[in-house]
């Protein structure tokens, strides 16, 4: 049994504008944000397909794609069209309607004559901004089993969260039986008072139905989305399914929607612990992205009056710290700290220099910036209010371009 | 009265067509290929379509395209000589897809049942 791979055509749904996560957004889409020290954001469902052997990949972009259409075309680039596997990165074509893409589902649907060409028994779609692991084979696997007509990847979340997501309710067989999108009171699972059951945006669908439903809601107003509109009137109906992620993925799971600057931070703080949520080490699990040729990463003491420490912290290749303290905090590569220069619980992005005696704490420093001596971000919040953007858990975030 | 708009690039088709269909009580309006079919929905009101595929200037699959995205709600039947459309996905869209024949009555019994299902 098996080969329904070959049979599936995944499209990446990455056009996603980002506008809560400002202004890391500012120049790029969502996706194209960098994560981790050297990762993007859609590295990890592009890794997910390619170790999950799903070889025949859409990525449709929107808005600012370009960052996303140069990292696709240089990390991406190892795919083979004779060989049955590609990822093509597919802006707005305006075949169908001269509008930008209203919903998920009209997404898909003005890229139809893709999946006429291509042919597929089954069509999966992801979000290109979600960083988590999973094997969608498994989840081909019991979509094929069940004769689903959909599949809704799900997971549990606490009750207060389950607000920004489409809450499912599931019989013990996991069809779906009730369907509400971002409620503002989400009901929870039975015998968990706290907890709720949520859509994680990833689907899979027979062919057939995906088109009857798409032609079906192109004809309908409405939002043309999947969770507004798509599954709520389908799912008593038709074999709706929701599979069950951190039950049938063990141990590996782990799922962040990064929404917001807050849990963007927060997911890379989370990295720099002995055993992160996400092991980025695992041989049989790689997650691949593009790194520019950088000698190994170099930590000197010849700036500092006192010893250089660098304590829980992600130095990626090209980085050099000559002096100075980097503590809790990542560093992605090419970054530069010059003397007795203190770094704490920061993310600095490619190429960031940081000047002798200056101080950086609970900040997101964006590429390229340079930070003069002695100048100091994340200390006086008011004033950092006036020059940045500062979230309102304090975080203060430097953007691109930004000249001190 | 109900108002239908037949696309066809055969006008002895067409003709024909049309005086079935004003026989049945409807009034009828007429279009040779996509082009004019698209340019007739944005400067009437009909409440259903009937559209060839095979046309010069602009195949009913454009114009299907080209008139949903003016018009959401409108009705259109798709009316051809040839199944193998069905393959193209656009013509899903379509309230229904009927192959030519001699004989009307199928066509005719859909314009029924949809303007029925519309004026509920």
């Amino acid at each position: 049994m098996g080969g329904y791979n070959k049979k599936t055509l995944t499209f990446i749904l990455a056009g996603g504008q980002g506008e809560r996560l400002y202004p890391l957004t500012r120049d790029r889409s969502k996706p194209a944000v960098h994560f981790g020290g050297t990762y993007r954001i859609i590295d990890f469902p592009l890794s997910n397909c390619l170790n999950s052997d799903m070889r025949k990949i859409i990525v449709l972009t929107q808005y600012k794609s370009l960052s996303l259409e140069r990292h696709i075309s240089t990390a991406w680039n190892l795919f083979h069209r004779e060989l049955g596997a590609f990822i093509d990165v597919v802006p707005p074509q305006q075949r169908i309607t001269e509008d930008w893409y209203r919903g998920t589902a009209d997404a898909i649907f003005q890229n139809i004559y893709i999946i006429e060409m291509e042919k597929p028994e089954y069509v999966m779609i992801l979000s290109g901004d979600h960083i988590y692991k999973m094997d969608y084979n498994r989840m081909l696997h019991f979509h094929v089993e069940n004769n689903a007509d959909l599949t809704i990847a799900a997971i549990e979340t606490p009750l207060d969260e389950a607000r920004r997501f489409g809450v499912l309710e599931v019989d013990e067989s996991q069809r779906l039986i009730g369907f509400e999108e971002k409620p503002a009171n989400p009901r929870p699972i039975p015998g968990k008072k706290d907890r709720s059951f949520v859509s994680m945006g990833l689907y899979i669908f027979k062919t057939e139905k995906l088109v009857t439903y798409l032609s079906q809601d192109h004809k309908l107003e409405g939002s043309n989305d999947f969770g507004k509109d798509v599954i709520p009137r389908v799912f008593k109906t038709d074999r709706v399914f929701t599979y069950d992620y951190v039950e049938n993925e063990g141990e590996r799971a782990y799922w962040r929607d990064i929404g917001t600057v807050k849990t963007y931070y927060e997911a890379n703080m989370e990295l720099l612990t002995e055993t992160p949520p996400i092991d980025l080490y695992e041989r049989g699990w790689i997650i691949r992205t593009y790194m520019d040729q950088f000698p190994p990463a170099k930590i000197l003491c010849e700036e500092a009056e006192s010893n250089t420490d660098v304590i829980n912290s992600i130095v990626s290749n090209g980085s050099t710290i000559n002096g100075g303290s980097v503590r809790n905090s990542v560093l992605s590569p090419g970054v530069k700290v010059h003397g007795n220069a203190v770094i704490e619980n920061s993310i600095l992005m490619h190429g960031v220099t940081v000047g002798k005696n200056a101080k950086v704490r609970n900040a997101i420093i964006d590429k390229r910036i340079k930070i003069p001596e002695g100048e100091q971000i994340g200390y006086d919040l008011k004033k950092d209010r006036k020059r940045f953007t500062v979230t309102d858990e304090d975080i203060v975030v430097v953007p691109k371009g930004f000249v001190f | 009265m109900s108002k239908i708009l037949i696309v066809e690039d055969e006008q002895h088709q067409r003709e024909l067509y049309a005086m079935e269909l004003q026989d049945e009580g409807y009034e009828v309006e007429q279009a040779s290929n996509g082009k004019e079919a698209v340019d007739k929905v944005k400067n009437n009101k009909y409440d259903l379509v009937i559209l060839d595929i095979r046309m010069p200037e602009m195949d009913g699959i454009e114009a299907l395209g080209k008139i949903l995205s003016r018009d959401k709600k409108i009705p259109i039947i798709i009316y051809t000589a040839y199944s193998n459309y069905k393959s193209n996905f656009m013509t899903w869209t379509a309230d229904a897809y009927i192959t030519k024949s001699s004989n009307l009555q199928e066509l005719k019994d859909k314009i029924k049942e949809i303007i029925a299902s519309r004026s509920k």
